[in-house]
């Protein structure tokens, strides 16, 4: 008894603070995409992910010249069946939750520990790590762990965001990519219209 | 001794008010040497000083000369070693009150890449215009003098002939005065430009961050309001005013479309349709009809080009794509907008399918801003495909699909035939392949370059390179790829104006942009090269233009074209950067940046084949 009325009062407290700030107002959407990430692990196919980003890219994508400044970028290339594929599937996945969300692929690097790059985005233009423009990025801890260990990670450090982590297997078992399925407390229309 | 205090006091005041008029004077300057705030010119623009005297006559008057249809612009300069209050008139006799004077008190900014001042964003003011030196806004320590611009609006139906009048500066009780004449020509600048200049923009949100005084005043959502859609048209009229055009694309890279720039869609598949129009008639409608220039001095006219919303995952699902039911979702949707537009009498503008994205952004696999990968043309194949589907051969409405193109340039002109056809190139690319403008013309294709606007720290006729490139050249326009972004303190710490021609107008109480300086010396270049340009009918096109380039920077039309690089025979996705930019160096080199007085020189071209000359 005394657990549900501080349980009930914890609710209405959480109902009174600004939504944007509080992360409990999180809590129903933190559920759904938990929920979908969990399915995301079983449905993407890493062994189609492995293809997305060509040799030429990868081979591109730590290269510096100071006469060309877009070097990587204008070499960046992908595979546009396998891309196609794991991009109609992620897709799919948000419709799963009850809100708008997005599910974005991330891989690590082969040869570049400590690095991963975002490989596919999705429509609403959301994720709490992405570094609008960069190819690849510095790993952040929950994602190393995701990619060692196979638990799934919900990140909210942004205040008003949530993020679930969870990993991406190939058919040899091996962990080789991760999505994020991600969503915030407001949607903002414009944000990245650009 | 109290007398004799009083007496030493009577000659102080007096020996100050000498000083003041001894200090204060009131100079003109020709529109390119832009002034300091400290009685000087700037370091880029001190290699034009001979123009100074070009805007006098031998008694010492200011003499301009315009053509009906258009501007003609001067600056003036309040000078004083005393600080103090002053005001500034200027006005000219005209009988018949049709010539306009605007004026413009010249904004200092400080450039933090050199540690200078220079002038830029243009606050309209009114005359006669009172203030106090050192500007106290503008916070410039040992200001000593303040600039002004004054824009002479000359209508079509001005009477030709010479009106007088001056620009009096009134400080510390005293008062000078320069004469002004102004000389109205005969001929009338053509309303079509030769060249169409585009400012491009993306998004919105720029607006919310740049206008913070009307965002955070405002009570609703202010992305729904009228002001929002008032301000919008404003930065299409500012261009539009000054002979340019506005692009404002209304998407990201993986496909979010702001909902101002497109209609409210519902359901999927064979049933996706448009459930509501409302935003998009609010902010489109005006610009289609014309209405949003009702008050513009260039008379009401539909913008020519508009980028549309679609791309991969607008209005069809990119999870569809390859699938019945994108095809069922696209050509619907566009067959609604081409019926909408239809019915609206939209039939005077070009409807964009434009595709901006690019796969290192990761939201398609697919670029749609400069092609690179061959592999990639194909969707463009496909998506010709669907639009000649969605929209009827017969329709009034412009549908076009357009291509901004660097790499693979010449494989997309032969590949796309019939499919594109609004190029904007790359206009280092372009430069290697010098049949492309005429082929692409023959055929009915429209053509741009794109680049980006000089920063203010380059001599003040930089700009004028662009349009008259376009034109030297035979293509149809210039593109600057973005124009609204000033930086996150345009005022005190500007980063050079490389993304900006226009300024919010917030910090001084407008809910509207500004112009630049750079901006009104385009439009000037744009007259004179739309004068230029129509006396082919008496004189062969190749003619006008070697002259022009001649007198611009004494270089020949075969010095603005690159021979043909052996990298233009090798499959684009083998190219480098590095060896694009060696591929350029024919121009690079010959086309040194001109001189300041190189558009002055055009324009006295321009003003002798009018018979206007000095």
């Amino acid at each position: 008894m005394r657990t549900v009325y501080l349980l009930a009062l914890l609710m209405t407290l959480t109902s009174l603070a600004p939504a944007q700030d509080n992360p409990d107002a999180l809590l129903p959407k933190r559920l759904e995409l938990e929920s979908l990430a969990r399915v995301g692990s079983v449905m993407v196919d890493g062994d189609v992910c492995q293809k997305i980003v060509t040799p030429l890219a990868k081979e591109y994508m730590f290269k510096v010249d100071p006469r060309d400044e877009y070097l990587a970028g204008d070499n960046y290339d992908v595979d546009d069946v396998s891309f196609n594929i794991t991009k109609k599937t992620l897709i799919r996945l948000s419709h799963l939750t009850s809100f708008p969300s997005d599910v974005n692929l991330w891989m690590p690097i082969d040869g570049h520990p400590g690095k991963i790059q975002i490989v596919v985005r999705n429509k609403n233009e959301m994720s709490q790590f992405w570094h609008w423009g960069d190819i690849y990025q510095d790993m952040i801890p929950p994602m190393e762990t995701v990619l060692k260990t196979g638990q799934r990670v919900t990140v909210m450090d942004r205040p008003g965001w949530v993020s679930v982590l969870a990993p991406v297997y190939n058919s040899l078992g091996d962990i080789v990519g991760l999505i994020e399925a991600v969503s915030r407390t407001k949607m903002d229309p414009h944000d990245n219209v650009k | 001794m109290r007398r004799f205090h009083r007496q030493v006091l009577f000659l102080f005041l007096l020996l100050l008010s000498g000083k003041c008029l001894a200090a204060a004077t009131l100079e003109a300057l020709p529109e390119f040497l832009r002034p300091d705030p400290f009685g000087g010119i700037v370091t880029p623009d001190q290699g034009g000083v001979k123009l100074r005297s070009s805007l006098y006559d031998a008694r010492h008057r200011v003499v301009l000369r315009g053509w009906r249809g258009g501007y003609v612009s001067f600056q003036l300069v309040v000078k004083s070693t005393v600080p103090g209050a002053y005001s500034l008139e200027v006005s000219l006799d005209d009988p018949a009150h049709k010539i306009q004077t605007d004026l413009f008190r010249e904004w200092f900014h400080f450039t933090d890449s050199d540690k200078h001042y220079y002038p830029d964003a243009l606050v309209p003011v009114h005359s006669p215009y009172g203030s106090h030196l050192p500007e106290p806004d503008n916070k410039i320590d040992q200001q000593t003098a303040q600039a002004f611009w004054v824009d002479v609006y000359i209508p079509t139906d001005a009477k030709p002939g010479v009106l007088s009048g001056k620009a009096r500066l009134k400080f510390g009780g005293k008062s000078v005065a320069v004469p002004v004449q102004l000389t109205v020509l005969d001929r009338a600048i053509p309303a079509e430009d030769v060249v169409t200049v585009d400012h491009n923009s993306y998004g919105i949100s720029f607006l919310s961050e740049q206008y913070g005084t009307a965002y955070h005043n405002y009570s609703g959502n202010w992305f729904e309001s009228d002001q929002l859609f008032r301000l919008i048209h404003d930065y299409h009229q500012i261009f539009y005013e000054h002979r340019g055009i506005y692009h404002q694309l209304g998407y990201g890279h993986s496909g979010k479309v702001g909902p101002e720039f497109a209609p409210v869609l519902a359901g999927s598949g064979r049933n996706k349709h448009i459930a509501d129009w409302t935003l998009f008639d609010r902010h489109y409608g005006p610009l289609f009809d014309g209405t949003a220039f009702a008050s513009s001095r260039r008379g009401p006219r539909p913008i020519p080009f508009v980028y549309l919303p679609i791309n991969p995952e607008w209005p069809a699902s990119y999870e569809l794509w390859g699938e019945p039911g994108y095809e069922a979702e696209f050509v619907n949707v566009l067959s609604e907008m081409e019926s909408h537009f239809r019915e609206k009498g939209w039939t005077h503008t070009n409807f964009e399918v434009f595709f901006n994205h690019k796969k290192r952004y990761m939201g398609f696999p697919w670029d749609g801003d400069e092609v690179r990968f061959p592999k990639d043309i194909n969707y463009f194949l496909e998506y010709g495909r669907l639009l000649k589907k969605a929209v009827p051969a017969d329709s009034p409405v412009h549908f076009v699909m357009r291509a901004d193109v660097s790499w693979d340039m010449e494989q997309e002109f032969k590949l796309l035939k019939g499919v594109v056809t609004v190029w904007c190139c790359s206009g280092g690319i372009l430069s290697f392949y010098r049949d492309a403008p005429k082929t692409l013309g023959d055929r009915g294709d429209v053509v741009w370059y794109y680049g980006g606007p000089p920063s203010v720290t380059e001599n003040a006729a930089a700009i004028t390179e662009y349009p008259l490139r376009a034109w030297l050249w035979g293509v149809n326009g210039y593109v600057h790829w973005l124009t609204v972004a000033p930086g996150n303190d345009p005022w005190f710490h500007f980063d050079g104006g490389g993304t900006a021609l226009v300024y919010s107008g917030d910090r001084f109480g407008l809910t509207a942009p500004i112009p630049s300086i750079r901006l009104k010396i385009q439009r000037n270049c744009l007259q004179d090269l739309a004068v230029l340009d129509s006396f082919k009918t008496q004189q062969s096109l190749d003619s006008l233009r070697s002259e022009a380039a001649h007198r611009f920077n004494k270089s020949a039309l075969d010095d603005w074209w690159n021979p043909r690089p052996t990298l233009a025979d090798i499959p684009s996705d083998q190219w480098q950067g590095s060896a694009i930019d060696a591929a350029m160096e024919h121009t690079n080199k010959g086309l040194a940046h001109p001189g300041v007085s190189a558009w002055y020189n055009v324009h006295e071209y321009a003003l002798q084949l009018a018979g206007g000359a000095k």
